[in-house]
Protein backbone atom coordinates (compact mmCIF):
# COMPACT_ATOMS: atom_id res chain seq x y z
CA UNK A 1 0.00 0.00 0.00
CA UNK A 2 1.61 3.78 -1.04
CA UNK A 3 1.57 6.40 1.66
CA UNK A 4 -1.33 8.23 -0.57
CA UNK A 5 -3.36 4.71 0.12
CA UNK A 6 -2.38 4.97 3.53
CA UNK A 7 -3.68 8.82 4.18
CA UNK A 8 -6.53 8.13 3.06
CA UNK A 9 -7.44 4.91 5.14
CA UNK A 10 -6.14 6.86 8.26
CA UNK A 11 -9.10 9.58 7.27
CA UNK A 12 -11.63 6.64 7.29
CA UNK A 13 -10.55 6.07 11.01
CA UNK A 14 -8.36 3.36 10.20
CA UNK A 15 -5.78 3.27 13.00
CA UNK A 16 -3.66 0.67 11.21
CA UNK A 17 -2.88 2.86 8.60
CA UNK A 18 -2.44 6.04 10.61
CA UNK A 19 0.38 3.89 12.55
CA UNK A 20 2.50 2.80 9.75
CA UNK A 21 2.67 6.43 8.51
CA UNK A 22 3.90 6.85 11.85
CA UNK A 23 6.43 4.57 11.79
CA UNK A 24 7.92 5.52 8.51
CA UNK A 25 8.45 8.70 9.92
CA UNK A 26 8.78 8.92 13.01
CA UNK A 27 12.76 8.88 13.26
CA UNK A 28 12.56 12.09 10.79
CA UNK A 29 10.48 13.95 12.92
CA UNK A 30 12.30 12.81 16.03
CA UNK A 31 15.96 13.63 15.04
CA UNK A 32 14.42 16.84 13.12
CA UNK A 33 13.12 17.89 16.76
CA UNK A 34 16.76 16.64 18.49
CA UNK A 35 18.44 18.44 16.17
CA UNK A 36 17.00 21.82 16.94
CA UNK A 37 15.87 20.99 20.98
CA UNK A 38 19.27 19.67 21.54
CA UNK A 39 17.10 17.81 24.45
CA UNK A 40 15.68 14.60 23.87
CA UNK A 41 13.05 14.44 25.79
CA UNK A 42 11.35 17.73 24.69
CA UNK A 43 12.88 16.19 21.03
CA UNK A 44 10.09 13.20 22.12
CA UNK A 45 7.52 15.45 23.15
CA UNK A 46 7.58 17.48 19.77
CA UNK A 47 7.68 14.41 17.78
CA UNK A 48 4.75 13.50 19.68
CA UNK A 49 2.58 16.50 18.99
CA UNK A 50 3.54 16.39 15.73
CA UNK A 51 1.92 13.10 14.73
CA UNK A 52 -1.40 14.27 17.12
CA UNK A 53 -1.57 17.40 14.61
CA UNK A 54 -0.90 16.21 11.70
CA UNK A 55 -3.85 13.67 12.56
CA UNK A 56 -6.19 15.45 13.59
CA UNK A 57 -5.71 17.87 10.32
CA UNK A 58 -5.08 14.79 8.29
CA UNK A 59 -8.67 15.76 6.25
CA UNK A 60 -6.77 19.11 4.66
CA UNK A 61 -3.82 17.65 3.40
CA UNK A 62 -3.40 17.05 -0.21
CA UNK A 63 -2.50 13.00 -0.73
CA UNK A 64 -1.46 13.84 -4.01
CA UNK A 65 1.85 15.58 -1.46
CA UNK A 66 4.61 13.70 0.10
CA UNK A 67 3.67 13.28 3.62
CA UNK A 68 7.11 13.60 4.97
CA UNK A 69 7.62 17.81 4.39
CA UNK A 70 4.66 18.51 6.11
CA UNK A 71 5.28 16.50 9.04
CA UNK A 72 8.59 18.13 9.69
CA UNK A 73 6.88 21.42 8.86
CA UNK A 74 4.83 20.73 11.86
CA UNK A 75 7.36 19.86 13.82
CA UNK A 76 9.96 22.27 13.05
CA UNK A 77 6.98 25.00 14.63
CA UNK A 78 6.45 23.38 17.18
CA UNK A 79 10.34 23.04 18.41
CA UNK A 80 10.21 26.89 17.18
CA UNK A 81 7.20 27.67 19.79
CA UNK A 82 9.39 24.95 22.60
CA UNK A 83 12.58 27.45 21.75
CA UNK A 84 10.35 30.94 21.82
CA UNK A 85 9.23 30.00 25.33
CA UNK A 86 11.11 31.88 27.54
CA UNK A 87 11.99 29.77 30.31
CA UNK A 88 13.29 27.08 27.03
CA UNK A 89 15.28 29.69 25.56
CA UNK A 90 17.21 30.24 28.63
CA UNK A 91 17.70 26.64 29.75
CA UNK A 92 18.69 26.42 25.77
CA UNK A 93 21.27 29.27 26.02
CA UNK A 94 22.35 27.54 29.30
CA UNK A 95 23.27 24.05 27.28
CA UNK A 96 24.92 26.14 24.31
CA UNK A 97 27.31 27.75 26.96
CA UNK A 98 27.89 24.62 28.67
CA UNK A 99 28.29 22.97 25.18
CA UNK A 100 31.06 25.69 23.83
CA UNK A 101 32.85 25.36 27.25
CA UNK A 102 33.43 21.94 26.84
CA UNK A 103 37.03 21.29 25.22
CA UNK A 104 35.97 19.91 21.62
CA UNK A 105 39.68 18.38 21.36
CA UNK A 106 39.09 16.00 24.22
CA UNK A 107 37.82 13.42 21.64
CA UNK A 108 39.37 10.46 23.31
CA UNK A 109 38.01 7.13 22.47
CA UNK A 110 35.18 8.81 20.48
CA UNK A 111 35.02 8.07 16.77
CA UNK A 112 36.34 10.78 14.54
CA UNK A 113 33.22 11.00 12.79
CA UNK A 114 31.34 11.23 15.59
CA UNK A 115 33.39 14.07 17.32
CA UNK A 116 33.23 16.30 13.67
CA UNK A 117 29.20 15.48 13.38
CA UNK A 118 29.16 16.83 16.84
CA UNK A 119 30.94 19.42 16.67
CA UNK A 120 29.65 20.84 13.44
CA UNK A 121 26.33 20.27 14.82
CA UNK A 122 27.41 23.17 17.62
CA UNK A 123 28.16 25.11 15.13
CA UNK A 124 25.21 24.85 13.09
CA UNK A 125 22.99 25.66 16.41
CA UNK A 126 25.00 29.43 16.09
CA UNK A 127 22.87 30.05 13.15
CA UNK A 128 19.69 31.42 13.61
CA UNK A 129 16.59 29.08 12.87
CA UNK A 130 15.86 29.71 9.29
CA UNK A 131 19.81 28.67 8.31
CA UNK A 132 19.51 25.66 11.00
CA UNK A 133 16.56 24.17 9.20
CA UNK A 134 17.74 24.51 5.66
CA UNK A 135 20.56 22.90 6.62
CA UNK A 136 19.53 20.34 8.86
CA UNK A 137 17.06 19.14 5.42
CA UNK A 138 19.69 18.95 3.35
CA UNK A 139 22.75 17.54 5.02
CA UNK A 140 21.43 15.98 8.08
CA UNK A 141 17.97 14.36 7.06
CA UNK A 142 19.11 13.77 3.50
CA UNK A 143 15.66 15.53 2.08
CA UNK A 144 16.03 16.20 -1.36
CA UNK A 145 15.58 19.86 -2.74
CA UNK A 146 12.21 19.20 -4.08
CA UNK A 147 10.92 18.52 -0.32
CA UNK A 148 13.14 20.75 1.62
CA UNK A 149 10.72 23.10 -0.16
CA UNK A 150 7.72 21.66 0.28
CA UNK A 151 8.91 21.65 4.38
CA UNK A 152 9.81 25.54 3.77
CA UNK A 153 7.23 26.34 1.84
CA UNK A 154 9.34 28.16 -0.43
CA UNK A 155 10.47 27.62 -4.29
CA UNK A 156 13.12 25.36 -4.99
CA UNK A 157 15.31 27.85 -6.77
CA UNK A 158 14.84 29.40 -2.96
CA UNK A 159 16.16 26.18 -1.13
CA UNK A 160 19.00 26.60 -3.03
CA UNK A 161 19.79 30.85 -2.48
CA UNK A 162 18.95 30.50 1.44
CA UNK A 163 21.48 27.32 1.81
CA UNK A 164 24.26 29.14 -0.28
CA UNK A 165 23.88 31.92 2.46
CA UNK A 166 23.57 29.87 5.29
CA UNK A 167 26.59 27.62 4.58
CA UNK A 168 28.51 31.29 4.22
CA UNK A 169 27.24 32.49 7.63
CA UNK A 170 28.29 28.66 9.00
CA UNK A 171 31.54 29.06 7.57
CA UNK A 172 31.87 32.19 9.19
CA UNK A 173 30.96 30.70 12.60
CA UNK A 174 33.40 28.20 12.38
CA UNK A 175 36.24 29.71 11.15
CA UNK A 176 35.95 32.26 14.28
CA UNK A 177 34.60 29.49 17.11
CA UNK A 178 35.40 26.46 15.61
CA UNK A 179 39.37 26.33 14.73
CA UNK A 180 39.64 22.75 15.17
CA UNK A 181 36.99 22.37 12.80
CA UNK A 182 39.84 23.88 10.33
CA UNK A 183 42.53 21.78 11.24
CA UNK A 184 44.26 20.70 8.56
CA UNK A 185 41.09 21.95 5.96
CA UNK A 186 39.94 24.20 4.51
CA UNK A 187 35.90 24.90 4.74
CA UNK B 1 47.24 23.75 5.36
CA UNK B 2 45.60 21.60 2.71
CA UNK B 3 43.34 23.19 -0.22
CA UNK B 4 40.14 21.79 -0.18
CA UNK B 5 37.56 22.15 -2.83
CA UNK B 6 34.63 24.87 -1.78
CA UNK B 7 31.85 21.76 -1.43
CA UNK B 8 34.11 20.22 1.68
CA UNK B 9 32.03 21.66 3.31
CA UNK B 10 28.72 20.60 2.10
CA UNK B 11 30.38 16.86 2.07
CA UNK B 12 31.54 17.40 6.18
CA UNK B 13 28.24 18.01 6.71
CA UNK B 14 26.21 15.18 4.96
CA UNK B 15 28.98 12.66 6.48
CA UNK B 16 27.96 14.06 10.08
CA UNK B 17 24.65 13.74 9.48
CA UNK B 18 25.10 9.76 8.85
CA UNK B 19 27.48 9.61 11.81
CA UNK B 20 25.86 11.62 14.20
CA UNK B 21 25.08 9.88 17.06
CA UNK B 22 21.62 10.70 17.64
CA UNK B 23 19.53 9.31 20.65
CA UNK B 24 17.84 5.78 19.68
CA UNK B 25 14.37 6.81 18.45
CA UNK B 26 11.69 6.23 21.05
CA UNK B 27 8.05 4.72 20.02
CA UNK B 28 6.14 7.21 18.87
CA UNK B 29 4.19 5.72 17.30
CA UNK B 30 3.20 4.21 19.99
CA UNK B 31 2.78 6.87 22.43
CA UNK B 32 0.66 8.88 19.66
CA UNK B 33 -1.54 5.55 19.03
CA UNK B 34 -2.39 6.03 22.93
CA UNK B 35 -2.99 10.09 23.28
CA UNK B 36 -5.29 9.24 20.19
CA UNK B 37 -7.37 6.60 21.18
CA UNK B 38 -8.28 9.41 24.21
CA UNK B 39 -9.75 11.45 21.44
CA UNK B 40 -13.42 11.21 19.57
CA UNK B 41 -13.36 8.73 17.03
CA UNK B 42 -12.13 10.09 13.98
CA UNK B 43 -15.40 11.03 11.86
CA UNK B 44 -15.15 9.75 8.10
CA UNK B 45 -13.82 12.20 5.63
CA UNK B 46 -16.88 14.27 4.20
CA UNK B 47 -16.87 14.05 0.42
CA UNK B 48 -16.25 17.48 -1.51
CA UNK B 49 -19.41 16.60 -3.34
CA UNK B 50 -21.59 16.10 0.09
CA UNK B 51 -20.23 19.18 1.26
CA UNK B 52 -21.42 20.94 -1.01
CA UNK B 53 -24.77 19.82 -1.42
CA UNK B 54 -24.69 20.52 2.36
CA UNK B 55 -23.62 24.61 1.35
CA UNK B 56 -26.50 24.06 -1.51
CA UNK B 57 -28.97 23.04 0.73
CA UNK B 58 -28.47 25.63 2.99
CA UNK B 59 -28.48 28.23 1.06
CA UNK B 60 -31.55 27.28 -1.11
CA UNK B 61 -33.09 26.52 1.95
CA UNK B 62 -32.35 29.94 3.19
CA UNK B 63 -33.28 31.98 -0.09
CA UNK B 64 -36.74 30.05 -0.31
CA UNK B 65 -37.67 31.29 2.89
CA UNK B 66 -36.26 35.04 2.38
CA UNK B 67 -38.28 35.22 -1.26
CA UNK B 68 -41.55 33.50 0.22
CA UNK B 69 -42.01 35.47 3.23
CA UNK B 70 -43.88 38.66 2.22
CA UNK B 71 -42.00 41.86 4.00
CA UNK B 72 -45.03 42.51 6.29
CA UNK B 73 -43.95 38.76 7.87
CA UNK B 74 -40.40 40.57 8.83
CA UNK B 75 -41.93 43.04 10.77
CA UNK B 76 -41.05 42.07 14.32
CA UNK B 77 -43.82 42.93 17.28
CA UNK B 78 -42.84 41.10 19.80
CA UNK B 79 -40.33 38.57 21.24
CA UNK B 80 -40.00 35.54 23.93
CA UNK B 81 -37.19 35.42 26.69
CA UNK B 82 -36.07 31.98 27.80
CA UNK B 83 -32.33 32.82 29.21
CA UNK B 84 -30.17 34.38 27.02
CA UNK B 85 -32.67 33.23 23.97
CA UNK B 86 -35.24 35.83 22.18
CA UNK B 87 -37.16 34.74 20.05
CA UNK B 88 -38.60 37.08 17.96
CA UNK B 89 -42.48 36.66 16.92
CA UNK B 90 -43.63 38.31 13.55
CA UNK B 91 -46.93 39.96 12.51
CA UNK B 92 -49.92 37.29 11.73
CA UNK B 93 -49.71 37.08 7.88
CA UNK B 94 -52.48 35.43 5.17
CA UNK B 95 -51.43 31.65 4.71
CA UNK B 96 -48.68 31.18 2.52
CA UNK B 97 -46.99 28.07 1.20
CA UNK B 98 -43.23 27.62 0.65
CA UNK B 99 -42.69 24.49 -1.60
CA UNK B 100 -40.44 21.61 0.28
CA UNK B 101 -36.98 21.21 -1.37
CA UNK B 102 -36.06 18.02 -1.81
CA UNK B 103 -32.54 16.59 -0.91
CA UNK B 104 -30.59 14.22 -1.93
CA UNK B 105 -31.15 10.58 -0.87
CA UNK B 106 -35.01 11.68 -0.73
CA UNK B 107 -35.07 13.87 2.45
CA UNK B 108 -37.57 16.77 2.64
CA UNK B 109 -36.04 19.85 4.24
CA UNK B 110 -38.87 21.21 6.32
CA UNK B 111 -39.70 24.11 4.26
CA UNK B 112 -43.60 23.83 5.72
CA UNK B 113 -46.61 26.22 4.79
CA UNK B 114 -47.65 28.59 7.48
CA UNK B 115 -51.02 29.15 8.25
CA UNK B 116 -52.29 31.88 10.31
CA UNK B 117 -55.95 32.00 9.83
CA UNK B 118 -56.78 34.62 12.05
CA UNK B 119 -54.94 38.35 13.78
CA UNK B 120 -53.40 36.29 16.31
CA UNK B 121 -52.72 38.69 19.78
CA UNK B 122 -49.34 39.33 20.04
CA UNK B 123 -48.44 37.49 23.19
CA UNK B 124 -50.13 34.57 22.04
CA UNK B 125 -47.29 32.42 20.84
CA UNK B 126 -48.62 29.31 19.20
CA UNK B 127 -49.20 29.25 15.59
CA UNK B 128 -49.91 26.48 12.95
CA UNK B 129 -48.31 24.38 10.38
CA UNK B 130 -49.53 23.42 7.43
CA UNK B 131 -47.65 20.64 6.25
CA UNK B 132 -46.80 20.78 2.42
CA UNK B 133 -45.80 17.98 1.84
CA UNK B 134 -45.33 16.64 5.56
CA UNK B 135 -42.28 18.12 6.54
CA UNK B 136 -39.43 15.72 8.32
CA UNK B 137 -37.41 17.41 10.41
CA UNK B 138 -33.78 17.83 9.99
CA UNK B 139 -31.35 18.52 12.03
CA UNK B 140 -28.64 20.51 11.55
CA UNK B 141 -26.03 20.11 9.14
CA UNK B 142 -23.17 18.34 10.78
CA UNK B 143 -21.31 20.45 8.75
CA UNK B 144 -22.15 23.43 10.97
CA UNK B 145 -22.12 21.86 13.99
CA UNK B 146 -19.02 19.66 14.02
CA UNK B 147 -16.84 22.65 13.08
CA UNK B 148 -17.55 24.43 15.80
CA UNK B 149 -13.85 25.41 17.60
CA UNK B 150 -12.99 24.26 21.14
CA UNK B 151 -13.47 20.66 21.17
CA UNK B 152 -12.31 18.93 24.14
CA UNK B 153 -13.83 15.32 25.91
CA UNK B 154 -16.20 15.25 28.19
CA UNK B 155 -13.90 14.64 31.60
CA UNK B 156 -11.43 17.53 30.11
CA UNK B 157 -15.01 19.58 30.11
CA UNK B 158 -16.13 18.91 33.33
CA UNK B 159 -12.68 20.02 34.66
CA UNK B 160 -12.42 23.08 33.04
CA UNK B 161 -16.49 24.22 32.65
CA UNK B 162 -17.06 26.64 35.77
CA UNK B 163 -20.70 25.16 35.65
CA UNK B 164 -22.16 21.55 36.52
CA UNK B 165 -22.58 19.84 33.39
CA UNK B 166 -25.43 17.90 32.69
CA UNK B 167 -26.18 15.16 30.35
CA UNK B 168 -29.51 13.22 29.70
CA UNK B 169 -30.21 9.93 31.42
CA UNK B 170 -33.33 9.76 28.22
CA UNK B 171 -33.05 7.72 26.22
CA UNK B 172 -31.66 5.15 27.98
CA UNK B 173 -29.28 4.05 24.94
CA UNK B 174 -28.49 7.79 24.48
CA UNK B 175 -24.71 7.53 26.43
CA UNK B 176 -22.41 10.43 26.36
CA UNK B 177 -22.16 12.74 23.76
CA UNK B 178 -19.64 12.08 20.51
CA UNK B 179 -18.51 15.27 20.30
CA UNK B 180 -18.06 17.87 23.24
CA UNK B 181 -17.13 21.87 22.47
CA UNK B 182 -16.30 24.39 25.13
CA UNK B 183 -15.90 27.50 24.16
CA UNK B 184 -15.65 31.07 26.06
CA UNK B 185 -17.88 34.14 24.35
CA UNK B 186 -17.11 35.86 27.90
CA UNK B 187 -19.55 33.18 29.30
CA UNK B 188 -19.08 29.87 28.85
CA UNK B 189 -20.93 27.73 26.14
CA UNK B 190 -20.89 23.73 26.31
CA UNK B 191 -22.04 22.07 22.99
CA UNK B 192 -22.81 17.91 23.39
CA UNK B 193 -23.35 16.76 19.90
CA UNK B 194 -25.30 12.84 19.52
CA UNK B 195 -24.64 11.30 15.76
CA UNK B 196 -26.95 9.14 14.85
CA UNK B 197 -25.00 5.41 15.05
CA UNK B 198 -27.11 4.50 12.16
CA UNK B 199 -25.72 7.43 9.93
CA UNK B 200 -22.55 9.23 11.60
CA UNK B 201 -23.34 11.86 9.12
CA UNK B 202 -25.59 13.06 10.96
CA UNK B 203 -26.92 14.58 14.33
CA UNK B 204 -29.49 12.68 16.75
CA UNK B 205 -29.59 15.48 18.85
CA UNK B 206 -27.41 18.81 20.13
CA UNK B 207 -27.59 20.04 23.42
CA UNK B 208 -25.90 23.56 24.33
CA UNK B 209 -25.26 24.81 27.29
CA UNK B 210 -25.25 28.68 27.64
CA UNK B 211 -23.73 30.35 31.08
CA UNK B 212 -24.49 33.92 32.83
CA UNK B 213 -27.26 35.97 31.40
CA UNK B 214 -26.08 38.84 29.94
CA UNK B 215 -23.36 38.48 27.82
CA UNK B 216 -24.43 36.21 25.02
CA UNK B 217 -27.67 36.71 23.37
CA UNK B 218 -29.20 34.25 20.93
CA UNK B 219 -31.87 35.36 18.62
CA UNK B 220 -34.10 33.50 16.56
CA UNK B 221 -35.80 34.59 14.03
CA UNK B 222 -39.39 34.15 12.90
CA UNK B 223 -39.62 30.41 13.69
CA UNK B 224 -42.29 28.86 11.67
CA UNK B 225 -43.59 27.56 14.91
CA UNK B 226 -42.94 28.78 18.49
CA UNK B 227 -44.62 27.17 21.90
CA UNK B 228 -44.40 27.70 25.18
CA UNK B 229 -44.54 24.58 27.62
CA UNK B 230 -42.75 23.89 30.61
CA UNK B 231 -39.71 21.49 31.57
CA UNK B 232 -39.42 21.15 35.40
CA UNK B 233 -42.23 23.15 35.80
CA UNK B 234 -40.09 26.11 34.15
CA UNK B 235 -41.02 28.09 31.41
CA UNK B 236 -39.58 26.50 28.07
CA UNK B 237 -40.17 27.35 24.55
CA UNK B 238 -40.61 24.79 22.10
CA UNK B 239 -39.48 26.17 18.17
CA UNK B 240 -39.32 24.51 14.92
CA UNK B 241 -37.24 25.07 11.99
CA UNK B 242 -36.32 26.47 9.58
CA UNK B 243 -35.17 30.18 10.93
CA UNK B 244 -32.01 32.08 11.39
CA UNK B 245 -30.43 31.94 14.92
CA UNK B 246 -28.20 34.89 15.58
CA UNK B 247 -25.79 34.59 18.84
CA UNK B 248 -24.42 37.82 19.53
CA UNK B 249 -21.56 38.28 22.13
CA UNK B 250 -20.50 42.17 21.86
CA UNK B 251 -18.85 42.21 18.45
CA UNK B 252 -18.77 38.49 18.13
CA UNK B 253 -21.94 37.29 15.89
CA UNK B 254 -22.87 34.00 14.46
CA UNK B 255 -25.56 33.20 12.23
CA UNK B 256 -27.21 30.26 11.40
CA UNK B 257 -30.01 28.45 9.48
CA UNK B 258 -31.56 25.68 12.21
CA UNK B 259 -33.63 22.99 10.45
CA UNK B 260 -34.65 21.10 13.16
CA UNK B 261 -37.00 21.34 16.40
CA UNK B 262 -35.81 23.10 19.10
CA UNK B 263 -36.54 23.20 23.21
CA UNK B 264 -34.99 25.79 25.83
CA UNK B 265 -35.48 26.42 28.85
CA UNK B 266 -33.63 28.03 31.50
CA UNK B 267 -32.42 26.57 35.23
CA UNK B 268 -30.29 28.62 37.58
CA UNK B 269 -28.05 30.77 35.16
CA UNK B 270 -27.82 28.22 32.55
CA UNK B 271 -29.98 28.15 29.58
CA UNK B 272 -30.45 24.88 27.42
CA UNK B 273 -30.58 24.58 23.89
CA UNK B 274 -31.94 21.58 22.64
CA UNK B 275 -31.87 20.71 19.01
CA UNK B 276 -33.22 16.98 17.75
CA UNK B 277 -35.87 15.52 15.40
CA UNK B 278 -37.96 13.82 17.96
CA UNK B 279 -41.01 15.57 18.83
CA UNK B 280 -41.69 17.67 21.13
CA UNK B 281 -43.04 15.35 24.36
CA UNK B 282 -40.06 13.47 23.77
CA UNK B 283 -37.76 16.33 23.92
CA UNK B 284 -39.24 17.70 27.08
CA UNK B 285 -38.75 14.28 28.49
CA UNK B 286 -35.09 14.18 27.45
CA UNK B 287 -34.66 17.75 28.87
CA UNK B 288 -36.39 16.55 32.17
CA UNK B 289 -33.79 13.60 32.53
CA UNK B 290 -30.89 15.97 32.62
CA UNK B 291 -28.31 14.83 35.86
CA UNK B 292 -24.62 15.14 36.45
CA UNK B 293 -22.60 12.56 34.06
CA UNK B 294 -21.79 9.50 35.98
CA UNK B 295 -18.70 9.63 38.02
CA UNK B 296 -15.87 8.05 36.35
CA UNK B 297 -14.68 4.44 36.90
CA UNK B 298 -11.34 4.63 39.44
Amino acid sequence: MNEAELIDRARQGDGTAWETLMRAHQEAAYRLAYLLLGDAAQAEDVAQEAFVRAYLALERFDPARPFRPWLLSIAANLARNQLRAFGRYLAAIRRLVQDESRPVESVEGRAAQSWEAQTLWQAVRQLDFADQQVIYYRYFLDLPVEETAQALDIAEGTVKSRLHRAMNRLRAVIKRHYPALQEGREV
Amino acid sequence: MTERPSHDLESRLTTAGRAFPYPSTPDIARAVTHRLEALPARRPARSSVRRLTWVLVIVITLLSGLLAVPPVRAQILEFLQIGVIRIFLTQPTPTLTIPAISTPGSEVIPSPGISMTSPTPANTTTTEIIPSPTPRPSPTPIASLLDLTGETSLAKAQRVANFPIRLPAYPPDLGQPDHVFLQDMQGQVLVLVWLDPADPLRIRLSLHQYVGKNNITGIKYSPPVVQETSVNGQPAVWAEGPYLLKLTNGDYQLVRLIGGHVLIWAQADITYRLETDLPLAEAVRIAESLQPPPAPAP
